[in-house]
């Protein structure tokens, strides 16, 4: 008997990347974060359009975090920035997520704005692991396992010429 | 399928793997070792003030986290930068065609 050390259940569960049953959840997985994203920022949209200032208000009060001063600065000075770019990126993010296009990239930006979620908030009267943080690592988990390979578009647009030219692009997507 | 990971990738998985697991386990063991609150947030009483204080800073065990987070976005970098294993052997191939 061989142990696999990637894949430990493979004797028993037959647990595979490929599996129907894996390819079932990574997907569920993946539409619910993607859904989870659009629904705050096309709601954002719908109230405020591109002009959210909140953003650059909840970066100003982060203060004396692990980010230093980046957050703050940021507020200050990158305003017009945030106030547009929290509700697109948002709904962007959720969108690409929910057809499954563009995954790796849109879950990068997703880890960039829950990790300002996770450090703003500062609620860990629960310890540090609270919501915001296992937000988080579904979007690295999105990395990982290229999620959009599985019922999402990415898995066809990695079929195209473009990118089989050009493989490093699966880096993107998935 | 068979993956090939090299030194590079372990270490990536190790230090950011490390990072991680010391803000969030090991120093959430060692806040609970030293008393109340248990958590990375001051506890307060009934009218507001703070009684007992988080031994560690969670500014650090964030930061270490952001830190295992930046590990394996650098990963990321770099893969995108180095050639891809297939091409490397693509191109090895040619050479020895030559």
């Amino acid at each position: 008997m061989s142990y696999q050390a990637a894949n430990p259940l493979a004797d028993e569960f037959e647990l595979e990347l490929g599996g129907a049953w894996t390819a079932y959840w990574l997907a569920f997985l993946r539409v619910v974060t993607g859904w989870w994203f659009f629904h705050a920022g096309v709601t954002k949209l719908i109230e405020d359009g591109l002009a959210y200032t909140y953003g650059p208000a909840y970066l100003r009060q982060m203060t004396g975090t692990a980010l230093g001063p980046i957050p703050v600065l940021m507020g200050e000075h990158l305003g017009w920035l945030i106030q547009a770019m929290v509700p697109l990126g948002e709904t962007l993010i959720g969108l690409g997520l929910m057809v499954g296009a563009l995954v790796r990239l849109a879950s990068v930006f997703g880890v960039f704005f829950m990790s300002l979620f996770w450090i703003g908030n500062a609620e860990f009267g629960h310890g540090l692991v609270n919501s915001d943080f296992m937000g988080l690592l579904l979007f690295m988990t999105m990395i990982v396992l290229a999620t959009g390979r599985y019922y999402g578009l990415d898995a066809i647009i990695e079929k195209t010429k473009l990118v089989k030219r050009h493989p490093k692009l699966r880096y993107l997507l998935g | 399928m068979q993956q090939h990971t090299t030194v590079i990738d372990k270490a990536a998985m190790a230090l950011s793997g490390g990072l991680m697991l010391l803000g969030v386990v090991v120093l959430g063991i060692v806040e609970i070792l030293a008393g109340k609150p248990y958590s990375a947030a001051p506890l307060t009483n009934d009218a507001g003030e703070i009684i007992a204080t988080p031994m560690i800073d969670p500014t650090l065990r964030t930061g270490l986290v952001l830190a295992g987070i930046l590990v394996l976005a650098l990963y990321g970098l770099y893969k995108l930068v180095v050639p891809m294993e297939n091409e490397a052997t693509t191109a090895q191939q040619e050479i020895t065609a030559d």
